[in-house]
């Protein structure tokens, strides 16, 4: 027995993932997937266990008349407890078990449907005539989670699964072409996905090398490039792909600066190595400011003559910086992750700020600043968790969001689009 | 096949940390903890140390080759990978690379042999290449789960010192009074985001809560019947999964098939419902059993209700009972108030009891934590608290515990009474403190809203 797991590792070179000159052909919207409609359901089996706990009851009480009662004292469902109760009284028919009623009954068995921390555990209590009780019990084991619809979203904001998994996914980045792909970074791997047969496949893993250990509340950020696939960054480490036709990834240990905003935006900023933010030191600088408070994330807002920047402090304010001016916005409530999106609405560019929504999760609420002044424009896109990473997508006219879903502790990456109300 | 829905499974809200959400983890400061024990070591293999907060303690330094998850499932710590051959007598387990202890040297696999051969002499434990091979006499295929328990922790014993790969390294350590822990910022599985953790030891339940008042103390411990009135005060709760056993336990065997009846009436003449509402306040469930429903999933076979019919019938059938003496903790003031009742509950039966301060009294209310998930551990480690043989097991099935526990309890050596959770009352700046279903702290993703990098 062994506690790790054989991941398939796989070596298939990617097609079609030579860089193209246009990020805004390279990287698409990508529309809705059918995983967000489709309703969730588990398919169970319970005849083994059925078959199992009828032929103890069978060894016990021996062939003739038996009165059963089955309560459920576990999650399950009523359905699913009545299924049961249906499947044991078939199963004990056909080991000569006769059902009737207790009076009738030579035997009377009472079947407890319970659980404990990882299965479920059905007890039979057998009593025959004055002897003394008998038990007889089996498992079967408990789904570690369930994924739980959540209600629609607000009509604003547009969130389109891409992609889960139990590991904490740090960034997504989308490549336009037939097939699309997507690349998901982990915190030891970053994955090549095709979507075929209408559904994500993994066509390689390229494994994250570091040196040491990642720091709690681990980050990382992808940034598609011209001229290779991509760029990988982390705390204390760079990563970066070959240009190579055999895709392969090297990291090392850096303290580059990471870009912000789109990545196109020239604007990169210091990721303190050991920690969750960026130092504050920035490059090359907004014009003459090349340095502020400690931020965990910014957004650009680009002006007709000047790019507007909004960072959100480590300390909870939020700044912004012109170039020229550094103005404090200390008590709007934002969270700590911040992007910028690029729309046919309103303004043209929103923020998307993630908020706490009732203690156990976050959403997400579309901002405009005018004259410094923000103003919240859609209604929020909420989340069944807490949003571990926000980061605004290449082109800049969406945004990757990634969620930890608190009923299911699996991390969900989203991408979140803005359409205008009617 | 059937397809079947479940919409709304039974997902613990203990599974899953739900700290605050929206604003990321701020790294620094300094954690103030309280607590009622007082140890004098803080080695993980010493047996004389007090319970819980020992245990909670020295799970900040030391680590184990293997943890429990909430499920009761191993999971790899300082141990990635491990390998049982047929018969489940011989272990291998391979240490999880570039690890080192407080002290900077490396863990190596004969310095891990040697820390789990101090605690288990029994046990053959040697180093091959890189892994740390256990053999046992008898087939022990829940070894994951037992070198889980803190006792089994990877000490580097050098001298009078003792070095551990925890997140946090001692920096002051005044025994049985104070403790001042600062977070390492190599440690292999992150460095946690507070700076430092001060925790003040011996404190008893009022002065903890002085402390959490005056803003000395950030995390309190709260006793089980005072969580109800605290949360009701607006403080902020987290609470375990009822964790600890409180019985009745008899110092000799059964003398005679009388006094097998009159242990019987006993047990049935407890009201053990009052004894949760009225003297715990309901922070408390009752217990027929040593195990909680929630670890074994058939606690309800062992009746825990109050039958006084019966056992006044059982009384009843008695010629000769004995009056029994029953012995309590002084220091335990929910003690005191169980034996009393008990004592009013077996004269409401016909039996005689009175309570004593004498060491040698004929029953005695006893508390003992249950120190795994996994139920066959657990009730091995609860059986050995009770002075009871070990429990041999010949499977890992439910089967096999349940006749263990069954043959426990009908020896008529213990009484359950109840299940109690551990409370903790946290105040408002602490962060994704989480206590887990089984008592223990979740520390190294706790943070502080007022401190700033």
């Amino acid at each position: 027995m062994s506690s790790t797991n054989d991941n398939a590792v796989y070596n298939a070179r990617i097609l079609h993932m030579v860089a193209s000159s246009s990020r805004l052909r390279r990287v698409a919207l990508f529309v809705a997937l059918m995983l967000t409609s489709a309703p969730i359901v588990f398919a169970s089996d319970w005849r083994i266990p059925e078959e199992q706990l009828a032929r103890k009851i069978a060894a016990a009480t021996g062939p003739g008349a038996v009165a059963l009662e089955v309560a459920n004292n576990s999650s399950l469902s009523h359905n699913d407890a009545e299924e049961i109760r249906r499947g044991l009284t078939s199963e004990l028919a056909a080991l000569g078990a006769r059902l009737v009623n207790p009076e009738q009954a030579a035997a009377t068995v009472q079947v407890t449907l319970s659980e404990n921390l990882q299965d479920y555990v059905w007890v039979a209590e057998i009593r025959q005539g004055n002897n003394e009780l008998s038990v007889a019990m089996v498992t079967t084991a408990r789904p570690a989670s369930v994924v739980v619809e959540h209600p629609a979203i607000a009509v604003t904001i547009r969130k389109t699964l891409l992609w889960t998994d139990e590991n904490r996914i740090l960034d997504v980045a989308l490549l336009n072409g037939n097939p699309q792909h997507m690349i998901v970074l982990e915190s030891e791997s970053v994955m090549l996905l095709k979507f075929q047969d209408a559904r994500w496949q993994q066509e390689q893993s390229l494994a994250v090398s570091h040196a040491r250990p990642w720091p709690r509340d681990l980050r990382g950020r992808l940034i598609l490039r011209s001229d290779h696939l991509f760029d990988a960054y982390l705390p204390g480490v760079f990563c970066r792909t070959s240009t190579t036709a055999a895709l392969t990834l090297s990291c090392y240990e850096s303290d580059d600066p990471w870009p912000l905003g789109t990545g196109e935006s020239g604007l990169s900023a210091f990721f303190a190595p050991t920690r969750n933010f960026f130092t504050g030191a920035l490059s090359p600088g907004i014009g003459k400011q090349t340095t502020m408070k400690a931020f965990y994330s910014a957004a650009m807002l680009p002006r007709d003559k000047y790019m507007l920047w909004v960072f959100s402090t480590v300390d909870g304010e939020v700044h912004l910086l012109d170039g020229i001016s550094d103005q404090t916005q200390p008590k709007l409530g934002w969270g700590s992750d911040i992007a910028s999106v690029h729309s046919n609405c309103g303004m043209g560019w929103q923020v998307l700020v993630t908020i706490e929504q009732d203690g156990a999760s976050d959403s997400i609420k579309a901002f405009e600043i005018v004259d410094r002044a923000s103003t919240v424009v859609s209604q929020p896109a909420e989340f069944s968790g807490i949003i571990t990473a926000l980061w605004a997508d290449a082109d800049g006219t969406g945004a990757i969001a990634v969620s930890q879903n608190s009923e299911t502790g699996r991390y969900e990456a989203y991408r979140i689009s803005i359409a205008c109300s009617q | 096949m059937r397809l079947t829905a479940f919409p709304l499974l039974v997902a613990s809200s203990l599974l899953w940390a739900t700290g605050p959400t929206a604003t990321r983890p701020h790294y620094g400061g300094t954690l103030h903890l309280a607590m009622r024990a007082a140890p004098t070591s803080l080695d993980p293999a010493d047996s004389t140390q007090p319970g819980f907060g020992f245990r909670n303690v020295s799970s900040l330094m030391f680590e184990t080759l293997v943890s429990l998850d909430e499920r009761g499932e191993p999971q790899p710590a300082l141990a990635s990978s491990w390998h049982v051959e047929p018969g489940s007598q011989r272990w291998q387990f391979f240490l999880r690379r570039g690890i080192t202890f407080q002290d900077g040297t490396p863990v190596t696999p004969e310095v891990v042999a040697a820390s789990l051969r101090r605690t288990n002499p029994t046990w053959k434990v040697f180093s091959e290449g890189e892994a740390v091979v256990i053999e046992r006499d008898s087939a022990a295929p829940n070894l994951p789960a037992e070198l889980s328990l803190p006792r089994n922790s990877i000490v580097k014993r050098d001298g009078g010192k003792i070095s551990g790969t925890g997140a946090f390294a001692v920096s002051l350590w005044d025994p049985g009074k104070k403790l001042f822990l600062t977070a390492s910022d190599d440690y292999w599985g992150g460095r946690a985001f507070l700076d430092a953790i001060e925790i003040e030891m011996g404190k008893s339940f009022r002065e903890q809560m002085i402390s959490l008042d005056l803003g000395k103390a950030q995390v309190i411990e709260v006793a089980p019947e005072q969580a109800h009135r605290v949360a009701a005060e607006g403080r902020r709760i987290d609470s375990s999964a009822p964790v600890e056993l409180i019985a009745l336990l008899f110092s000799l065997e059964p003398q005679s098939s009388d006094d097998v009846r009159q242990r019987q009436a006993l047990a049935l003449s407890i009201d053990r419902e009052s004894l949760n509402t009225v003297v715990l306040q309901g922070g408390a469930e009752l217990a027929g059993s040593l195990l909680p429903n929630w670890l074994t999933g058939y606690a309800f076979l062992f009746p825990s209700a109050i039958d006084l019919e019966l056992a006044r019938q059982i009384r009843g059938e008695i010629p000769h009972t004995t009056s029994w003496s029953l012995a309590y903790d002084p220091a335990d003031p929910a003690a005191r108030v169980i034996a009393e009742r008990v004592v009013l509950n077996a004269r409401d039966a016909g039996l005689g009891m009175q309570i004593t301060s004498a060491s040698s009294a004929d029953l005695r209310i006893v508390r003992v934590p249950l120190v795994s998930l996994d139920g066959q551990i657990a009730l091995r480690e609860v059986a050995a608290r009770l002075g009871f043989s070990s429990s041999r097991f010949v499977s890992g099935s439910i089967d096999d515990l349940y006749n263990a526990e069954n043959k426990l309890l009908q020896s008529q050596r213990v009484i359950p009474l109840l299940h109690l959770r551990t409370a903790y009352a946290v105040s408002n700046d602490v962060k994704n403190w989480r206590t887990a279903r089984d008592g223990s702290w979740r520390v190294t993703d706790t943070w502080l809203t007022a401190e700033k990098p």
